[in-house]
Formats: structure tokens, C-alpha cells, sequence
């Protein structure tokens, strides 16, 4: 999975700041981050999502055994639609878990 | 006639031979009905998830046919009556690929028996990589 790319170590945006001279001057920082782009399960090489596929499966799901939501796996509808639908599928054949205790 | 994939789970007091038996029983169930059977994996005993009838380990089957529609409620009638079999999961499948399934794959203990050739109609469109120019 693609890891989010915090950017902790941006730099400070730079106005003009010349008007404010010998003032104390709010500094602006860029409070959105940029996302991971891209699905990770709909270009050409990505792994096909069956349900009897548990260890690609286990990538999209909390360490409680919760199915994450694409905001934070940015996948897409489609695919999570589908992914769903194996997780559930699995799910019921006992190859993963409902709940983690 | 629609193609299938079912999997069920066998309780694991059984032996591999007897889970065998239950597959081709099964199969010929498919068979007398007008049917036909592609193949069928043994995934063999796996550790469950979670308790399913109080035990944690189960025989895993996976069957790809080709049957009738009509059919399908005798198959889930056979399957509740036999004692043996703990759960079930029938589910209907466009095309098969000709690979064995991800676990087959990652599994060496895998048996995967082929009854039938898998008519060109129902087979997956194979991604053929594309060599890189050098």
C-alpha cells in the first residue's frame, strides 16, 4: 500500500511581506496535504480482487477486522464496491474474520 | 445454463479420503442431473477464522460447474441434509480462469483435479504481457 505523503517539511509560503514591516505577521501554512493518487486495485497490473484471495483482502481491513474506507485507501468506487463484496464473501467462508478481538 | 463456483467447508473429524468421496459425490450429483463438472480443489484443512460447530479447523472444497439453474436448490438441499458439510457458498461466475485459485497458489498441498477441459467460451481473457522493447 502506498504510504501518505505528510508533508511535514513544507515550506512556508511566501508573500510579499514587505508592507507588513516591524509588525507581528500570521504565518500561513498549507493545511491540506496532498492524497495518494490513483486506485491501487484498478490499473493494469493490480491484483484481481476474489474473495479467495485473503492476503490482498487483508491489506484493505482495520486491525479490527473492519473494512476500511476508500477515503483513507483511496480506492475506488467501483473497486470497493467489489472489494466489499469479497470481504463479506469471505468473511462467511471463515477464511477471515467478522470481528478481531 | 450458468457456470458456478461453490465452496463448502467439511467438519475435520473426516479423513482427506473421505473429503474426496464427498467432492465426487457431488460431482456426480452435477453429472446425473446434466451437468458438468470442471474441476474441483481440495484446499484441505485449514484453520477457521473463527469457531463454526465449535471446531476451529475445517476441509476446504471448491468446485467450478456448469449446471442448470433448476438445480441449484437440489445442490443446497444436499448440502444442508449432509451432516458432514458445516458451510456453504455457491456463487455464479461469468468465466473461469484457467490458474488455480490464489489459495492453490499459495499453497503446495493444494490438490486441484481437473475432470473437464474448460470450453474456450467460458475461459478468462488471459493479460498477455507485453515485452518490454529492450
Amino acid at each position: 500500500m502506498k504510504r501518505r505523503n505528510n508533508n511535514n517539511n513544507r515550506q512556508q509560503s511566501s508573500g510579499n511581506f514587505s508592507d507588513f514591516e516591524g509588525q507581528n505577521v500570521p504565518v500561513v501554512r498549507n493545511v491540506f496535504f496532498k492524497r495518494v493518487r490513483g486506485c491501487p486495485l484498478s490499473d493494469e497490473g493490480s491484483p484481481k480482487i476474489d474473495y479467495r484471495d485473503v492476503e490482498m483482502l487483508l491489506k484493505f481491513v482495520s486491525e479490527r477486522g473492519r473494512i476500511m474506507p476508500s477515503r483513507i485507501t483511496s480506492v475506488s468506487a467501483k473497486m470497493q464496491r467489489r472489494l466489499a463484496r469479497a470481504i463479506k464473501r469471505a468473511r462467511i467462508l471463515a477464511l477471515m474474520p467478522f470481528v478481531v478481538q | 445454463m450458468p457456470l458456478y463456483e461453490s465452496t463448502f467447508i467439511v467438519r475435520q473429524d473426516m479423513s482427506p479420503q473421505d473429503v474426496e468421496k464427498i467432492a465426487e459425490k457431488i460431482s456426480n450429483l452435477i453429472k446425473d442431473k446434466g451437468g458438468r463438472t470442471f474441476k474441483y480443489e481440495l484446499w484441505g484443512l485449514r484453520n477457521l477464522a473463527y469457531k463454526l460447530s465449535k471446531s476451529r479447523k475445517g476441509y476446504y472444497v471448491m468446485l467450478n460447474f456448469f449446471a442448470e439453474a433448476d438445480f441449484i436448490s437440489e445442490l443446497f438441499r444436499e448440502y444442508k441434509l449432509n451432516q458432514d458439510i458445516l458451510r456453504h457458498l455457491t456463487i455464479t461466475v461469468e468465466k473461469l480462469s484457467k490458474h488455480p485459485s490464489p489459495i492453490a497458489k499459495r499453497d503446495d498441498k493444494v490438490k486441484v483435479v481437473e475432470l473437464e477441459k474448460i470450453p474456450a467460451q467460458y475461459l478468462e481473457a488471459e493479460i498477455i504481457k507485453v515485452a518490454d522493447a529492450a
